[in-house]
């Protein structure tokens, strides 16, 4: 595989002219509206600020000559460098997708400005379609410069970025990518920018559960109940706020009652040694028997409009996205630098050898456990504060859904393997695809079906990975 | 390179399943077959009188074509009349407001009585079988009387027949049952009342040309599925240049009512006009998924929920029309009905029958007690209910 | 190593724990019986308890299998699809395709096999863990459930269709003779045939038992593809219980069954457990359920106890082994 570590080749000038190409079209993203409407203010501050504003700044319409040229330019180069080996195809290959991302949007927008005026959807912010297109750019090309300029004399298997790569999180992206491709040429509306951000928005508190849900099937435990415990804290939290707390406190109680939560079952798991699938499944009943006594059915409404922590929108983007952005990637690096996290992997993989090498299994499934517990306490905030109305019920086969997007995104139920980017990488993509099947008509009959199908097709990508890997 | 060859097969076989039903592209109207009735047409304001009118005559009609055709429990030995009973109640399933609103009204009426008890059991999902499992439960423990709102009508029918024959009285209100399965049934408002009252208000508020989009719960829900085919029935009657657009599922499942909203806001954009929700969870949710999205002017959410549900909406007037009967009252006049059969005061052939503070409620369709037509819940009312 | 005798130490430690934990449960079990009856005189009859045998038929059928995927380290939980997916298609085949109800339920029962086949396939064949495959066929089966029936029900099934879900033969309900054979049966190959043992094996060690020579695919592939098949039978008996098909049957189902398997004292990560355990769980989890509601307990606090009933019992259970095992 790594016969040409040596000596600059063909393909690492191709590299750089690929990363030039980016260079450009991430320059005409952010610096073309600025330079050529300057009477409007700066955009990339305009867009990190306000996006209502950005989108009346017409982004893009300015360098409408330059851009797509550069797109296409830059797919070009990604299909024809996928022949290379290794980390550069997958960089390239992603910048391929991005390229056609971005292409598909000025095909919609030129086939909708022939049509008539352009609709809202023709405009790309941060979170639309160009934008999602321009960021993947921007990191491929950033990968590739790393590529480029790092010696390849380090040994294959500690070449970073060919792990990165290799995984199901790239699979599961590039699935993203061509999920938006194909259903963005068929409806161009699939692409507007709201749409896309109700689709990152609308999962985000489940992303955020399967964040500690990967962490305690990396550690080799599941846990069931975190459907009941979700609407039990959502309830708790709701009733507080009514009931005269501060929005800020009304947020914290559920990832503290959360965490006791964790706790009692970490405590059940690890000192009491019942297996976690029968503590949670016993949990799922008594938590969901709790709040049903409890709440009698009664709605919770009239909250404050300061509790309303995922309706804000800083910075001009919703807050769960930011959310489930912040705390993937720090859930990512602490799996992956800090001891604990390391020790969870050590855990599910081999508890033999997380014995030996001196950590106390039983303080690290409680720990899990908590962790776990304060997750789905902020999933439950960002759940109950989404709608004016919180339903005193548990929100239907959550758990399920949570389990899905952990397991798909790449975690192995016998634990040992798993990330953090996969899990929320896999929601929403299952999320997109749940939308997508409405924009190209499925009929409502068979979109289950279709989804299931397309879970199947994910995961079965993952194993086609990890054998052609194996060879 | 062979095995690769042949899962690449296999995906390709897989997308082509995929694509496949993508060609089919049937909009579902909820006509399982079932025979519709569409009401005359008319506008929302005239529609209480109108409905009243209607009423009459269906009730004339009614009267003379359709025979007593509920079942009768097994003779017991002795006359319950003016005795203390004990009722149970066993809704589709427990923890939601409008079957808490209908237990509130249970307990008023029982209150009133003096002589009634009613408990509210039922499972904590909307599962034919666990259903079937509670009133089996209090067949075998011995109650005078089961008040029941089925999951399911033909699944729940075996059950209620055994209650039948064991003695005890079987009035159902919500969600029928086979009607030869229990003695009355407390018809909330006819399909097509409901039917016609949410056309009109969609109609009224976007014009006789809008286009709209339906959220219901599943397209299997019985109620939802004879609204829904009601709907289409008048809807293509009296105002044929309404637009159907599509109609998704969202179980009873609040975030994915919302996210359902949002992709049909997000799809036909401009081109819709109006959103449909069928349940008490849906349509909160929709109206929350139309306001977050700014469209409050744009789309008009209308749809069969409970007030207090509705309230935050209805409010800042992003909402118009919520329509419902009352639950509270639904659950009052059943426990009424159920007392009158005890008594002897009520009996197959009668044509209407005293429900407390609701007066006289008539009977239609052989066996089915009317609570009146359907109630439009607006700004200028729906404070005044809470439930 | 000493490899001759460690084989029978072995199986016979085993079993030794295995009758012992069954025993705890059994326990368990008259207790909280003997106190329901103590709580309402309706409980403790022969008619009332016929009748939840009527009631937990379905599940206990696909307990079985499941107990087999559980000792092999697997799990199934695309059962209460697979039920969904067999009554519609026993309805639809009917009622759409103009098939005599015998031979729609034998498409029904088929289509269920096929389904659980389909699962064995990719899981041994593709390498797919079963967790993950059973999620996405839970999924996908009740998806085609959905997209075949066009959410129509099929219902006007002929009287003779109703004798196994509501009929009686020989004064005891007709399913429930179905669930005594196939609990009899089956009981039998888990502990005494080779099939069992091989079972018991794959749990213990995958990779050793494939070495020792264990064609553990052809076994993984016939209890998934068993699993489809009882849960297909599940699916016949339940609509001739209710009498109607909905695309929207046997949901959930599959954490009752899983529940039923752990509380009869199978260990979720494999090589250990019975069907005489898994029974034993899911008749307590159904008197339980009907003895509270006899005795005035509402279904939201039945719940409650169950889960209780069910994190207690393991404890105790978990409790008694370790000191036993001291010993």
């Amino acid at each position: 595989m790594n016969k040409d570590k040596s000596a600059p080749t063909p393909r690492h000038l191709l590299d750089f002219l690929g990363i030039a190409l980016a260079v450009v079209i991430i320059g005409a993203y952010f610096l073309l509206p600025f330079v050529i409407q300057p009477e409007r203010g700066p955009s990339t501050v305009a867009v990190l600020t306000e996006s209502k504003n950005a989108n009346e700044l017409g982004l893009f319409k300015t360098g409408l000559e330059v851009v797509p040229l550069a797109a296409l330019g830059m797919l070009l180069l990604g299909l024809w460098n996928v022949l290379a080996p290794g980390a550069a195809r997958a960089i390239s290959l992603l910048m391929a997708l991005a390229g056609m991302l971005a292409l598909v949007y000025y095909i919609n927008f030129f086939r909708e400005t022939a049509l008539g005026p352009p609709n809202e959807w023709g405009e790309g912010t941060i979170i639309g379609s160009l934008g999602i297109a321009f960021w993947i750019m921007l990191g491929a090309s950033v990968a590739a410069a790393l590529q480029a300029l790092i010696p390849r004399s380090v040994p294959a298997p500690r070449y970073r970025l060919a792990k990165l790569f290799g995984n199901q999180e790239s699979v599961i992206l590039f699935g993203l990518l061509l999920l938006m491709i194909v259903i963005g040429l068929a409806n161009p509306r699939y692409l507007q920018e709201r749409n896309i951000s109700d689709n990152l928005a609308g999962n985000a508190y489940i992303a955020v559960a399967a964040l500690g849900m990967t962490m305690v099937i990396v550690t080799g435990n599941i846990d069931i109940s975190v459907g009941s415990l979700v609407g039990l804290l959502a309830v708790i939290s709701g009733r507080l706020v009514v009931a005269g707390t501060p929005a800020p406190l009304a947020w914290l109680a559920p990832l503290v009652i959360g965490g006791g939560f964790g706790a009692m079952i970490g405590f059940l798991v690890a000192y009491l040694r019942i297996p976690s699938i029968v503590v949670t499944l016993g949990m799922l009943s008594i938590i969901k028997g709790i709040l049903i006594i409890w709440a009698q059915g009664d709605r919770v409404r009239d909250m404050p409009a300061d509790y309303f922590l995922s309706q804000m929108r800083p910075l001009g983007i919703p807050m769960p996205i930011i959310i489930m952005v912040v705390l993937t990637i720090g859930v990512a690096l602490w799996m992956r630098y800090s001891a604990t996290g390391r020790a969870f992997y050590a855990l599910g993989g081999n508890v033999e050898a997380a014995r030996l090498s001196g950590l106390s299994r039983r303080r690290l499934v409680m720990t899990v456990f908590i962790l776990n517990g304060l997750f789905v306490g902020v999933a439950s905030v960002m759940y109950s504060t989404q709608f004016n109305i919180i339903q005193a019920t548990p929100p239907p086969a959550l758990e399920l859904s949570v389990i899905t997007a952990s397991v798909v995104g790449g975690v192995s139920i016998l634990g040992g393997t798993g990330t953090a980017v996969g899990s929320t990488m896999a929601t929403l993509l299952l999320n997109f695809i749940r939308s997508a099947m409405v924009f190209i008509n499925v009929s409502p009959f068979w979109l289950k079906a279709v989804q299931g199908l397309l879970i199947l097709v994910t995961v079965l990508a993952d194993l086609l990975r990890r054998r052609r890997q194996r060879l | 390179m062979k095995k690769t060859f042949a899962l690449t097969l296999i995906l390709a076989l897989l997308m082509a399943l995929v694509s496949m039903p993508l060609s089919a592209q049937d909009r579902w109207d909820g006509a399982d077959d079932l025979a519709v009735n569409p009401l005359a047409c008319g506008m929302g304001d005239e529609m209480m009188e109108d409905s009243d009118e209607m009423m009459d005559e269906d009730a004339d009609e009614d009267m003379g074509m359709m025979e007593y055709d509920g079942g009768q429990p097994a003779m017991m030995d002795d006359d319950m009349a003016g005795m203390d009973i004990v009722l149970v109640d066993v809704p589709k399933l427990v923890g939601i407001g409008y079957f808490a609103a209908t237990t509130l009204g249970q307990q008023q009426a029982a209150e009133e009585l003096g002589n009634v008890s009613v408990t509210t059991d039922a499972p904590t999902e909307a599962n034919i079988d666990d259903q079937i499992q509670v009133i089996d439960a209090y067949i075998t423990q011995g109650v005078d009387g089961i008040l029941f709102a089925a999951n399911d009508p033909v699944a729940i029918a075996p059950v209620l027949r055994k209650a039948l024959e064991s003695g005890i009285h079987v009035v159902g209100y919500d969600a029928n049952s086979e009607p030869d399965a229990r003695e009355w049934f407390v018809n909330q408002a006819e399909f097509n009342g409901i039917a016609k009252a949410l056309v009109d208000s969609l109609a009224d508020q976007m014009g006789e040309d809008a286009a709209f989009g339906i959220v219901t719960s599943t397209f299997t829900t019985p109620n939802q599925a004879r609204w829904i085919a009601e709907m289409w029935a008048y809807a293509s009657e009296c105002y044929p240049d309404l637009t159907w657009l599509e109609t998704l599922e969202a179980q009873e499942d609040a975030v994915l009512s919302f996210q359902q909203a949002q992709t049909l806001i997000n799809k036909y954009g401009e081109d819709m006009d109006g959103i449909f929700a069928m349940t008490s969870v849906a349509t909160p949710n929709s109206a929350d998924a139309v306001q977050q999205a700014d469209l409050c002017a744009d789309v008009a959410v209308v749809g069969l929920a409970t007030p207090n549900g509705m309230k935050p909406y209805v409010n800042n007037g992003c909402v118009r029309d919520v329509i419902l009967w009352n639950p509270v009252d639904l659950g009052y006049a059943a426990v009424y009905v159920t007392r009158a059969v005890v008594d002897g005061e009520f009996m197959p052939g009668d044509s209407s029958v005293m429900a407390g503070r609701l007066g006289e409620l008539m009977v239609v369709n052989g066996s089915e007690v009317l609570l009146g037509p359907p109630f439009v819940f607006t700004a200028d009312n729906i404070n005044d209910f809470d439930f | 190593m000493q490899s001759e005798p460690r084989n029978p130490t072995v199986v016979e430690k085993l079993r030794r724990h295995l009758i012992s934990q069954e025993g705890v449960l059994f326990i368990i079990m008259l207790v909280s019986v003997l106190f329901l009856a103590t709580r309402t005189d309706k409980f403790l009859t022969v008619d009332n308890l016929l009748q939840q045998g009527r009631f937990m038929t379905e599940v206990g059928l696909i307990a079985i299998p499941m107990t087999y995927i559980i000792i092999t380290g697997g799990i199934d939980l695309s059962v209460g699809s697979i039920l969904g997916l067999t009554a519609i298609v026993l309805g639809w085949s009917w009622q759409e395709l103009g098939f005599p109800l015998e031979l729609a339920i034998g498409a029904g029962i088929l289509s269920g096999t096929l389904a659980g086949f389909v699962n064995g396939l990719f899981i041994v064949r593709v390498g797919v863990p079963p967790l993950i495959m059973t999620l996405a066929t839970l999924a996908l089966f009740r998806g085609l459930a959905e997209g075949i029936s066009k959410a129509r029900s099929a219902r006007g099934y002929p009287e003779w269709f109703f004798e196994l879900g509501q009929g009686e033969f020989l004064g005891i309900p007709t399913q429930l003779w179905l669930l005594i054979v196939a609990v009899v049966v089956f009981g039998i190959v888990l502990a005494r045939t080779q099939l069992g043992r091989a079972l018991y094996a794959i749990g213990n060690n995958e990779t050793g038992a494939r070495f020792s020579g264990l064609t553990v695919n052809r076994y993984l592939l016939l209890i998934y593809t068993f699993s489809g098949f009882m849960s297909g039978v599940a699916g016949y008996i339940f609509v001739s219980r209710v009498s109607t098909t909905r695309s929207d049957m046997g949901t959930g189902i599959e954490l009752d069954v899983i529940a039923a398997v752990v509380l009869g004292g199978t260990s979720i990560f494999g090589g250990t457990g019975s069907v005489a355990g898994t029974m034993i769980g899911v008749v307590l989890i159904q008197l339980l359920k009907n003895g509270l509601a006899l005795s005035g307990v509402t279904s939201d606090a039945t719940i409650v106890v169950i889960g209780s009933v069910l994190i207690f019992a393991i404890l105790v259970n978990n409790f008694i082994q370790t000191r036993r095992g001291g010993n």
